[in-house]
């Protein structure tokens, strides 16, 4: 009897039905190469399992897990909450609720931090709300989204720009990170004339004595690759295609 | 609130499975450190989507499938980041050839690392995973018969890429 390989290797994996088992069966009995063979198969998988199973092992690192539990592992940046970004940047009262969980107590405490940082007042150059309450970059960091390329390096800068693309709803969206410390970074999209903050994260233990590294983590704290990923529609602009989006002044693609 | 309670019971679930979305991650990316960064990536993902999943679908291969996905996000973006990512190439210039010429015997990661990755996936999810043919078919979004053929060939090739050197066997 001859049997493909590729039943026999179903057969030795246990993807085979009933009547092929029993014909396969009935076939190793008469055929000790067929028999090598199924047994061969299951070595390999034998290796080939033992070879990973000491990962299993291995303690798992805390921010995994806490980011399995919905919760934003320091080291890696933590997610301002917009909506109480925007409360606070029009100087609302943060929130109606008495009884806040400890984490959304935490989560307060955090971007109680980074608005002292940012210094979230309507004259802030980083972000402030507009007339419909929507948060949007401030005046220094809309001009740096608007005209700075991603490559400029010079000093002096407000904000880093890291990537720029255009998003599958057809607007230009840019990453920005700041060139303070404690280093912040997000995704801004061009809607209408302004530049609406998508994301904002930011990275407490992140040293920034050198702003040539922010620009290199600019796009990959986590929640910004994250958004950048869930929207980008291609691939990111070249150099040449950020100054032909600037000359258009960012100006949205019909959609596609 | 029951939503809620069900969306902490699927978190912890995804908590269990930490340990296989690093160990199928570490078959994608170079590093360990690389590895735990795609999981993160993927896990954040699902939280985000846990309106996605049903109940009656595997939690792992739902999982398997983004961190996939997301590290098909991560090679084609490769180009304007750090080299983080396993070349794929280094897999498809190892032809029939150059196989059989390998002296040393691989380690069986390294091996793997050499495969194709459509091959390296498959055999991962099958052989190290555990997971049937056609949650694996599923997890990579390709037709059962599909897995099988790259399942057999990236066998093949880990076969011989692992025979000892004063095997016999053509």
């Amino acid at each position: 009897m001859s049997v493909s390989d590729e039943t026999l290797m179903a057969y030795a994996d246990g993807e085979v039905d009933a009547a092929t088992r029993a014909s396969i069966e009935a076939a190793m009995r008469d055929d000790p190469e067929i028999r090598r063979r199924i047994a061969e198969h299951r070595a390999l998988r034998e290796t080939v399992q033992g070879a990973f199973a000491a990962v299993l092992d291995e303690p798992v690192p805390q921010r995994l897990i806490d980011a399995a539990r919905g919760h934003k592992a320091p080291p890696l940046g933590n997610v301002v909450d917009l909506a109480r970004a925007r409360r606070a940047a029009a100087g609302e009262a943060p929130g109606r609720r008495r009884s806040w969980q400890p984490v959304a107590m935490a989560a307060s405490v955090l971007v109680g931090v980074a608005l002292g940082y940012l210094g979230w007042h309507n004259s802030s150059p980083w972000v402030k709300t507009n007339s419909s309450g929507e948060l949007v970059a401030g005046a220094g960091l809309a001009e740096a989204l608007s005209n700075q390329l991603s490559e400029d390096r010079s000093p002096g800068r407000v904000a880093i720009t890291g990537l720029s693309f255009r998003a599958k709803t057809g607007d230009y969206c840019r990453t920005f990170s700041s060139t303070g410390t404690p280093a912040s970074s997000g995704l801004a999209c061009r809607e209408g004339d302004g530049w609406k903050i998508k994301v904002l994260a930011q990275s407490p233990n992140a040293t920034s004595n050198s702003s040539n590294f922010r620009q290199a983590a600019s796009a990959d704290e986590p929640a910004v690759r994250t958004a950048v990923e869930e929207s980008i529609d291609g691939e990111p602009l070249d150099r040449a295609g950020e100054v032909a989006a600037r000359q258009g002044g960012w100006a949205a693609a019909p959609r596609r | 609130m029951s939503t809620n309670e069900s969306a902490e019971t699927i978190q912890e679930q995804i908590v269990a499975l930490l340990p296989r979305l690093r160990r199928f991650a570490r078959n994608l990316v170079r590093t360990p450190h690389d590895a735990d960064d795609m999981v993160q990536i993927a896990v954040e993902r699902a939280l985000l989507r846990l309106d996605q999943w049903h109940s009656d679908a595997r939690l792992d291969s739902w999982l398997f499938k983004i961190l996939r996905n997301a590290w098909i996000d991560e090679v084609r973006s490769r180009g304007r980041r750090a080299k983080l990512f396993m070349p794929e190439e280094a897999g498809e210039n190892v032809g029939e050839a150059s196989m059989e010429r390998e002296i040393d015997r691989l380690s069986v990661e390294a091996a793997l690392a050499r495969l194709p990755h459509d091959q390296r996936l498959a055999v991962s999810l099958v052989l190290v995973e555990g997971l049937a043919y056609k949650d694996a078919a599923d997890v990579l979004d390709v037709p059962i018969g599909t897995l099988t053929s790259r399942l057999a060939r990236g066998r093949e090739a880990l076969a011989a890429m692992l025979r000892p050197p004063q095997g016999d066997h053509s």
